[in-house]
């Protein structure tokens, strides 16, 4: 067949289709095996895996549970191909233990040479591996690890540098949030949740200054990014930082953000002027602190706040006024019957059935 | 011209024909493949958090539903026990002939609610809107028949209330996660705009509840074959233009979509016949008339299994659909095609569509004509034509094959290695008829685009290999 081909006088175009036909079999008979053989490899390896990993399952559930860390005898040898998947399930471990168990599994991995595995997994190309050792430098609390892992923080790979961002808290909290709070405002490819993982891991003793200032410091801008994160902080200070910037911003982002936060339990600084600012999501929140004060002199600002044109605005206004602890529901019938504007008596309406009144 | 030299230049078309289609999907295959490795790498350690907060975005399901009284409840339960912290779920019965409404007002408890509803997206007048007594993330939307998927669904978007908008075909599986999955997109990139996931084929599942419990091959031919053209479909064809931000279509069967920008840009065209593929299209064309950064991205692994038709008769209506509204969603967005500032979307990804997707039937079916009347007609060898033959054979296998190696290497999905084995013997018998019979009802459709076909509600058999244990 294959001297028939070679000898046979095609033209041009057959004699190229006809190589192309051979390199498309040859390719598709080559993916084949690879599959095959990746198939037969992942269903050998997880065979191996599994008893291997709830062994060392075991091994760490138990310093888990010990009185004491160490010492450390008659644990198994470790293979050079069960390093990755030991010190994977090693972290997994780690991530759901806290206080003295820490110290115990700690104590375990230095005794496994964990950190000097994972200081040579930092050098690797791979991504996978800085990560796995990123994770495992900072759940070992090892401080001379500190400055390998700041480098980290600056790689422009988001993954890689909100990994190492989460780590140097775990290693040490207090040194690293005023690094990273001016941070978060500036990587905004860091994911919110784990920004917000980090903050919650730190606890807002530690948070509240450092956000404080920078909240106070930064752009508008940078304030909104910020805003996400302040519910975090202590609630005293997030609604101080939230006040100030209520009575001193001119941004509608950051006022919209500010108003979100604000309890309104010293007052609402500027609210008849916001509950008509041109931008909407400003005029909605002030709708909703009005509804959170719950005060009885606010009740003419808000009816007139249910005539916005705005849909949301009306919305989170006839809410307000449905949740308002004095008027009952004969009230708010009432108000709804006097309203000329339908739009206003809709809504009005949609809030009373929604609070089931 | 001479008959000979009609011949030289016919093979030589066809020749840069193949050689330039399959070019095109071996890239995508390489970028996929990058993609998706990359993808996994980082996947598995933000995965291991799992953490939830109040930084997640709120979601509004919306389920467009007509004539769904039969499957409409479980489809329901199931999606009010997604895995995501804050959702609504709101359906629309779009004006159903038969008991859509009458079965969820019964089953939930639904009671008829004041609400203030807005129309921002054009949709058919809304008859009244239900609110569940059980479940207060339920709403349920009922409104005249608007002819349309599109037109229930932007009805649904007007009494969304939340930032984020994910559209559900009533009859698609959503695995729990999916909607977790699919929301980090719009967590770490804030100019993302639409997200899809990826949509594979229940047929030959075991599905309990709404829920789908064990994943295994169909026995039927037509919907196998399917299930490897979702494969080539999803995980190189959308992950292969998805970093380049030129993906052109996010499947209207799972979807999710930043509402205000969907309402920005008019919501879903209730006359187009591909209603998911021109939304995609008009958002590429109105961000890029207002030069504003956005990004839509496809992730592989939420994903929505979907029913797939197992007879010859719903599966010609389906193929004939697409390619009609194939080509009106590209003639409508036309302004993209080579845009001075459209990017990989004006300069690649739009036309690689125009040439192989939309008018790319035309060569395969004149193509298979042609070699068969040249042979008969003695102006080519039969070794010739069969060199051809097998041409575009050896390249259709190459394409699958290296589809269902990237399944391997990232979900295998299929745990059996028999089935691994069924969906190779698959990918070549496909090419020998299958093949063949899409390409002449993709012309239809063609041909249909070109006449100005119109769309109506979708409906399709449903397949007797879903094996659901309700």
């Amino acid at each position: 067949m294959l001297d028939w081909l070679l000898q046979s006088d095609f033209d041009t175009s057959v004699t190229a289709a006809l190589w192309s036909t051979v390199i498309a079999i040859a390719s598709t008979l080559i993916l084949f095996l690879y599959t095959l053989g990746l198939r037969v490899a992942t269903t050998l390896a997880e065979r191996r895996r599994v008893p291997l990993i709830a062994r060392w399952r075991r091994i760490f559930a138990s310093a888990v549970v010990s009185d004491t860390a160490g010492p450390w005898s008659a644990l198994p040898q470790i293979g050079r191909n069960q390093q990755i998947d030991i010190l994977e399930e090693w972290n997994r471990t780690r991530t759901t233990v806290a206080g003295s168990a820490t110290e115990n599994l700690v104590s375990l991995a230095q005794h496994l040479d964990f950190p000097a595995l994972a200081g040579r997994m930092l050098q690797k190309r791979q991504i996978k591996s800085k990560l796995l050792a990123i994770q495992t430098l900072g759940h070992l609390r090892g401080e001379q690890s500190w400055s390998a892992i700041v480098e980290a923080v600056a790689s422009p790979n988001s993954a890689l540098s909100i990994t190492a961002a989460v780590a140097l808290v775990d290693i040490d909290a207090e040194k690293a949030i005023p690094e990273l709070v001016p941070m978060i405002s500036i990587r905004r490819d860091w994911p919110q949740t784990r920004v917000a993982m980090f903050l919650r891991m730190a606890g807002s003793d530690i948070i509240s200054e450092p956000m404080c200032r920078a909240l106070r410091d930064g752009d508008p801008k940078s304030q909104i990014q910020l805003m996400k994160f302040a519910p975090l902080m202590d609630a005293e200070t997030a609604d101080r930082v939230a006040d100030e910037l209520v009575r001193n911003s001119h941004d509608a982002g950051v006022l919209a953000a500010a108003l979100k936060l604000l309890s309104g339990h010293g007052g609402l600084p500027r609210i008849d002027e916001l509950a008509e600012h041109e931008a909407w999501f400003v005029r909605m929140r002030a709708a909703q602190i009005l509804g959170r004060a719950g005060l009885a002199e606010h009740l003419p600002l808000l009816e007139t706040m249910l005539q916005d044109p705005d849909w949301w605005v009306r919305y989170r206004t006839a809410q307000a006024i449905a949740a308002l602890p004095f008027l009952g529901p004969n009230a708010l019938h009432q108000m709804q019957q006097r309203q000329t504007d339908p739009f206003a008596r809709d809504m009005l309406g949609q809030a009373i059935a929604e609070a089931g009144l | 011209m001479t008959t000979e030299a009609f011949v030289h230049h016919t093979q030589w078309l066809f020749l840069l024909y193949f050689v330039g289609i399959n070019l095109g999907y071996l890239a995508q295959n390489l970028i996929a493949t990058i993609g998706i490795r990359k993808y996994l790498q980082t996947a598995r350690q933000f995965e291991a958090e799992g953490v939830f907060s109040s930084l997640d975005i709120p979601i509004s399901v919306i389920v467009p539903a007509y004539n769904e009284a039969a499957s409409i409840i479980t489809s329901i339960k199931a999606l009010l026990q997604m895995d995501y912290p804050d959702f609504e779920l709101i359906v629309v019965n779009d004006g159903s002939r038969d008991a859509t409404l009458q079965t969820m007002i019964d089953a939930f408890g639904l009671q008829l609610f004041p609400e203030a509803y807005r129309i921002r997206v054009e949709s058919s007048e809304v008859r009244g809107v239900y609110r569940s007594l059980r479940f207060k993330n339920l709403r349920i939307i009922d409104k005249v028949n608007g002819g349309s998927k599109a037109d229930a669904v932007n009805a649904g978007i007007n009494a969304a209330r939340y930032p984020l908008v994910c559209v559900v075909d009533a009859d698609g599986i959503l695995q729990t996660d999916s909607l977790r999955r699919v929301v980090r997109p719009f967590l770490e990139d804030q100019t993302t705009i639409a997200v899809g996931g990826t949509v594979r084929i229940a047929n030959g599942c075991v599905v309990r509840q709404g829920f789908l419990e064990e994943v295994g091959l169909p026995t039927n031919y037509l919907a196998l074959v399917q299930v490897v053209e979702y494969l080539r479909a999803f995980l190189f064809g959308r992950m292969g233009w998805s970093p380049i931000n030129a993906l052109l279509i996010i499947s209207g069967a799972f979807g999710v979509f930043h509402k205000e920008t969907l309402i920005e840009v008019g919501g879903f065209n209730k006359d187009a016949v591909g209603e998911d593929m021109e939304l995609i299209l008009r958002m590429h064309r109105i961000m890029k008339e207002k030069r504003r950064p956005y990004r839509i991205t496809f992730l592989p692994d939420p994903v929505c299994w979907t029913d797939a038709p197992e007879n010859l008769k719903d599966l010609k209506g389906q193929r004939v659909r697409w390619q009609n509204g194939l080509g009106q969603a590209l003639m409508l967005n036309r302004s993209l095609i080579f845009n001075p500032r459209g990017g990989a979307v004006s300069w690649l990804a739009i036309p690689f569509y125009l040439v192989f997707e939309l008018f790319g039937p035309i060569l395969e079916v004149l193509g298979m004509f042609l070699l068969l009347y040249f042979g008969w007609m003695g102006w080519l060898g039969w070794p010739e034509s069969l060199i051809f033959f097998g041409l575009a054979i050896g390249l259709g296998i190459l394409l699958s094959t290296s589809a269902i190696m990237l399944e391997e290497m990232s979900f295998h999905m299929y745990p059996r290695i028999r089935d691994l084995l069924v969906l190779f013997l698959v990918a070549i018998v496909e090419n020998l008829g299958f093949r063949q019979l899409t390409a002449i009802w993709r012309l239809q459709g063609l041909f249909r685009w070109l006449r100005g076909g119109k769309h109506k509600w979708e409906s399709i058999t449903r397949s007797a290999s879903v094996s659901d244990k309700t």
